[in-house]
């Protein structure tokens, strides 16, 4: 297993060099931010000297050697738009992220076992039918619409929630949670579906339905296990981008997350905090990769065998 | 490093990469009868609605333009948000009026064919880079595997924002621009999937029988792989389709979608919302169009993968009454439970 | 994602552990869900304003103070300048400085106030009213203000003793006191090689609490000296979507959102000013087929005003005929709206076609998002009343840097001909401040002119009083003719939503400082 994991490690960290290359070389490609901090009237004079106080004008190879130079040193540059250290602004927005993709998840997965196994015990029953059908749908709905209209509905409607912002304990996570995890909810019911038809007539769960074991003693004890495979599959492709920013729900709810840091930071050109973001939504995704094919292969009996050789 | 560890490396099943479950051999799809599965699908009726519907979208997609001509970028500034069923300017009000006084139900029918040729392609696109790429990756296994997985590592860890404002702004924010940007973000889907599944193939029985005769990898790949990874890439692109067009959607939230004006759907739902208060069909029936479009090509492909699948197709292929007595499985202690 | 409804094969072994990696797993995941990003609310007590704005204000340095997310929370309420332009009147009132008065061609003499403290209880005079001109005028710093009021002019600033400021110019500048209206008053301890987030002023309120991201809280400075302001503190929060800051007031959690659009859905709390905003479409006139009058001229009559305002601002907005609104000196009033006469404007077009100017050649029509409330609708409007015209007219909206590049010098080369939809706010009230940019054939903002035109610009601008009036005046009436470089479209309106306790009347200058000071309880 250790060497499984040290080799994993050892293979990603070229990726992320490339990733934030490739970030480094794009983000200079959309212009100039001089003009975006520069007064218009700004002097060739003073556009020279600013562009030479952030490092502009040496050569791209020259930028690239100072930005993994100061990498190294944990030195990530600052942000034009605020004058703050981009580190500190990328790790202030971070857990903001992380607990809403991780409630998100939570709920989605729960939801979509529940859902999921009840809808497949009786394959094409009105009930399986109904269920197939709003997960369908609600893996559809345009997330800002379902958002907006959740606000004017539960918080000005019903009065029940605040509309938007963190600071109202509990219940300012309904809505956000709720717009985020509706995709991945609809999505993950029907892989847990598909999965739990297939495991449900497997021979043994027929046997053990034979043997007198009850409905949900059978669902939870014997197929729900071999469900878990895909939907562990589901669950992370969908929690990676949760956490490549969740850029629609953080805007409209005013969430200080990650999404809208980096969206921020790219319409401001304020290059230094998206790469931050970057490498930390990178390091955060890889390591989330890494953990689910631990998770597989600890699930996946053959698959662990094969890893110790 | 051992090839086999490596399968322990990015060992992740594709999502649900099982078409070959029960040792169905590779070569033939359900040949036997193309008469066979119409019948079959006409016995299903939440199928054949699905068909049914689909069909007509795209057909809508394809002459619906022909038929409402320039009406959809018609403004009269003096007729605008009217609310659904105002016929006073003829049947193109029977949805209703955007605020610039255009027609929404011919909105909607323009907007199906840019929709589609922006999803259509895009899935494409992706689908077949994705699936070449990872079948290549999974049947040679080894460092190209890995190579190909840290790629999609790679791809998927960037932020697909910052490409798509890259492109979208300093390229313009056209049709190929935008097809080009959600392609590519969406590769790695297919390139996981197809890896997941050939790695498995490449060690069945008949693969290392087609390699012992000599057969070139090219030609295994396209003749022992690609027919049985096809099904659950298919499935796939179905349901990623309503992804991309969603994601085209939240594009326009931002700005740098689809531009007037040329209209998508997503375009029309992301232009509404600011009309969520006083005009609601601006939004709503864009929204209903993306979610009928999506449910129906699901429907239709969850039916469709059980068809061609021998192991799965009996369910199909009962009697409506049978069926249900016999739900789950043909197991008779099924109908106590 | 790949949710593909299929399941993997049974498997026997394992089981134990698998059941111990969810157990895992959903313990991980309900403890990052645990851990709430929770900062201690600052619940408004009833002493406290909260506002909801547009968005977070990247910094608070009183030099960018011209930008508007910067000054709409600084100027005026932590920081105050030596004059203060009154939006009703026009009139410039006292502030920092008690008196000013002229004492040569080019040199003002401002008699600054006694008794006033910065927030951190250090006493304000002329030495700080020095340090902050020069160091928003004539430093390195590269600060907001400098380009906006003062172009590359810089200025020789002295403090004679603590309560006199002298001002001088390299030329004689009729409005200097109004453009130093705009520069925000620090103490000397403030950095001069850094540009500082959170300054130190003399305004009514201090910096309590910022967190960025989530709030910024303001609390009275106890050292103001003039009368304490009828709020003890200030909530700021900040939202993007114009419905749900509505939102935020039709449920009670705050009681101020600004810059809304009529159809947020503010209902009877929504109030509507005319906010000191033109829009226009300006031209390029140096590229073809722009580069001819009779096409500029074309697109001018082709565009329907009466329409865009009537049913896309539904008459909360006025049809324009000039950069500036009413209220700026120099506004004519006797200008109407160019008519619109598509007829007319197909002859021209065809005029100049016939004369061998390519009119099919595409033209792009440039924006930025988010640039007004229904600036989209806008720009689809004019482009297919521009189409029907018989131009080839493509829209791009691009974010404000990708704007940014368009609309100001030096313009990017190659970019062919383009129409850009502009809004100019003309804070100052002095017509000067918006023809020096978009009218001067070498303006930052203006594609092109004539030295003739240059020279009738410059004579307006020297003169002062009544006379002034009439020759700025008289500018805005021969622009179209002689140069047409812009198509203007509309005076703009803004929406502010107020709580049913709060008192305050918009004015022209709300969306730009909002004084908190204004806002008084109910009774």
């Amino acid at each position: 297993m250790f060497h499984f994991l040290r080799r994993r490690v050892l293979t990603s960290i070229l990726p992320l060099v490339a990733v934030l290359l490739g970030v480094f070389v794009l983000a200079r490609l959309t212009g100039d931010p001089a003009s975006l901090y520069l007064p218009e009237s700004a002097t060739p004079d003073q556009r020279a000297a600013f562009t030479e106080r952030n490092g502009f004008d040496d050569s791209i190879w020259q930028q690239i050697a100072d930005y993994f130079g100061g990498v190294f040193r944990l030195d990530f540059g600052e942000s034009l738009r605020t004058g703050e250290s981009a580190a500190t602004m990328a790790l202030r927005a971070f857990p903001a992220t992380l607990q809403l993709a991780g409630a998100t998840m939570l709920i989605a997965v729960a939801g979509a076992v529940v859902i999921g196994s009840w809808a497949a015990f009786r394959p094409n029953s009105l009930a399986d039918r109904i269920a197939s059908f709003l997960s369908m749908t609600a893996a559809s709905v345009p997330d800002f619409w379902f958002a907006i209209t959740g606000v004017w509905i539960f918080a000005v409607g019903l009065g029940a929630l605040p509309t938007s912002g963190v600071s109202d304990g509990m219940s300012s996570w309904v809505l956000p949670v709720a717009t985020l995890a509706i995709r991945p909810l609809g999505v993950l019911t029907q892989v847990v579906r598909g999965a739990m038809v297939s495991a449900l007539s497997a021979p043994y769960v027929r046997l053990a339905r034979s043997k007198g074991a009850g409905g949900v003693r059978v669902v939870s004890h014997h197929a729900l296990r071999n469900a878990a495979a895909p939907a562990l599959t589901v669950a992370g492709d969908l929690t990676v981008s949760l956490v490549n920013g969740a850029v629609v729900v953080e805007t409209i709810f005013g969430w200080p997350g990650i999404g809208k840091l980096m969206i921020d930071s790219i319409t401001g050109r304020d290059f230094a905090v998206l790469q931050a973001t970057v490498l930390l939504t990178a390091v955060t995704i890889f390591v989330l990769n890494i953990v689910i094919d631990v998770c597989y292969a600890l699930l996946d009996a053959r698959v662990r065998e094969t890893a110790r050789v | 490093m051992s090839t086999l560890s490596d399968k322990a490396a990015d060992g992740r099943p594709a999502t649900g990469s099982d078409a070959p479950a029960g040792g169905a051999e590779p070569s033939a799809p359900a040949r036997d009868s193309r008469v066979g599965l119409w019948r079959m699908l006409l016995r299903d009726r939440v199928a054949t609605a699905a068909a049914a519907v689909l069909s007509l979208i795209v057909l809508t997609a394809v002459f619906g333009p022909l038929l409402v001509g320039s009406a959809a970028t018609e403004q009269h500034l003096d007729n605008t948000n009217q609310p659904p069923f105002t016929f006073d300017d003829g049947w193109l009000g029977v949805l209703g009026t955007d605020p610039l006084g255009q027609s929404v139900l011919a909105r909607l029918v323009v907007a199906a064919r840019t929709t589609f040729s922006v999803a259509a392609p895009a899935v494409a696109l992706a689908l077949a880079i994705g699936a070449l790429i990872g079948m290549w990756a999974g049947y040679h296994r080894g460092l190209r595997e890995t190579l190909a997985m840290r790629v999609a590592d790679i791809i998927m860890s960037f932020p697909s924002l910052l490409m798509a404002v890259v492109v979208l702004y300093v390229f313009s924010p056209s049709v190929a621009n935008l097809v080009v940007v959600l392609a590519i973000t969406r590769i790695p889907v297919y390139l996981r999937t197809a890896r997941a599944e050939s790695t498995e193939l490449q060690s069945r029985l008949f693969v290392d029988a087609a390699r012992t005769f000599g057969t070139s990898s090219s030609a295994i790949i396209r003749r022992h792989v690609f027919p049985i990874v096809l099904p659950t890439l298919l499935t796939l692109a179905t349901l990623e389709f309503c992804y991309v067009m969603l994601a085209e959607s939240s594009l326009s939230f931002l700005g740098i979608g689809i531009q007037p004006p040329d209209v998508s759907w997503g375009l029309m739902v992301s232009q509404g919302r600011s009309y969520l208060q006083t005009a609601w069909w601006l939004t709503f029936f864009p929204g209903l169009a993306i979610i009928v479009t999506t449910v129906s090509a699901t429907v239709l492909a969850a039916w469709a993968r059980l068809a061609t699948d021998p192991a799965q197709r009996w369910r199909l292929t009962l009697p409506r009454r049978a069926r249900h007595r016999t739900r789950t499985a043909p197991a008779p202690q099924e109908a106590q439970s | 994602m790949s949710p593909v409804p299929d399941p993997r094969p049974a498997r026997a072994g394992g089981r134990r552990r698998r059941a111990a990696v969810s157990l895992v797993l959903s313990t991980a995941l309900a403890a990052s869900a645990c851990t709430v990003a929770n900062s201690d609310s600052v619940t408004a007590d009833g002493d406290a304003l909260r506002v909801v704005l547009p968005e977070e204000p990247p910094t608070l340095e009183p030099c960018e103070a011209s930008l508007t997310s910067t000054g709409v929370v600084v100027r005026s309420n932590i920081t105050e300048p030596l004059t203060e332009r009154d939006p009703g009147t026009g009139e410039l009132e006292p502030k920092l400085a008690t008196s000013w008065k002229r004492t040569s061609g080019t040199e003002w003499t401002y008699r600054i106030r006694k008794g006033v403290k910065f927030s951190d209880g250090s006493r304000f005079d002329a030495e700080d009213a020095a340090y902050s001109i020069d160091r928003a005028v004539n430093s390195e710093l590269g600060c907001n203000v400098e380009g906006y009021v003062f172009g590359d002019v810089d200025l020789k600033v002295a403090a004679r003793d603590a309560q006199t400021l002298t001002v001088a110019t390299p030329e004689a500048d009729p409005i200097l006191p109004l453009r130093l209206s705009f520069i925000e008053m620090v103490p000397t301890s403030t950095d001069s090689e850094k540009k500082v987030r959170e300054p130190i002023g003399t305004g009514p309120y201090r910096i309590a609490n910022w967190e960025p991201g989530l709030r910024l809280a303001l609390a009275t400075n106890k050292q103001y000296w003039g009368r304490a302001p009828a709020y003890g503190n200030v909530d700021y929060q900040w939202r993007t979507e114009g419905s749900v800051r509505a939102a935020m007031i039709a449920n009670d959690e705050v009681d101020v959102a600004t810059a809304l659009s009529p159809e947020d859905g503010a209902g009877d709390a929504a109030e509507q000013y005319p906010n000191n905003e033109t829009t226009a479409l300006r031209m390029q006139v140096t590229e073809p087929p722009l580069d001819d009058k009779r096409v500029r001229q074309a697109i001018n009559y082709a565009i329907d005003r009466k329409g865009i305002v009537g049913s896309l601002f539904q008459g909360k907005a006025k049809a324009a005929a000039q950069l500036v609104p009413q209220g700026v000196v120099g506004y004519n009033e006797s200008l109407r709206p160019w008519p619109t006469d598509l007829a007319k404007a197909r002859k021209l077009l065809a005029e100049a076609k016939a004369d061998g100017v390519d009119v099919d050649e595409p033209i792009r029509l440039i924006s930025r998002t988010a640039l007004f409330p229904k600036v989209d609708e806008t720009v689809q409007v004019i482009q297919n009343q521009l189409d029907d015209l018989g131009l080839d007219v493509e829209i791009e909206m691009k974010d404000t840097a990708g704007s940014t590049e368009f609309q100001e010098r030096p313009f990017p080369e190659d970019a062919g001909p383009y129409l850009m939809l502009i809004q100019h706010g003309n804070q100052a009230g002095d017509a000067a401040f918006s023809m020096d940019q978009y009218l001067l054939s070498k303006g930052f903002q203006s594609s092109g002119g004539t030295a003739a035109f240059d020279r009738k610009i410059g004579a307006a601008e020297a003169k002062t009083g009544a006379e002034r009036q009439d020759a700025l005046a008289e500018v805005f009436t021969e622009e179209p003719n002689e140069i047409s470089q812009y198509a203007y479209i509309a005076h703009m309106y803004g929406v502010i939503a107020l709580a049913p306790d709060v008192r305050y009347r918009p004015n022209s200058a709300t969306g730009d400082e909002m004084r908190i000071a204004e806002f008084t309880p109910a009774d």
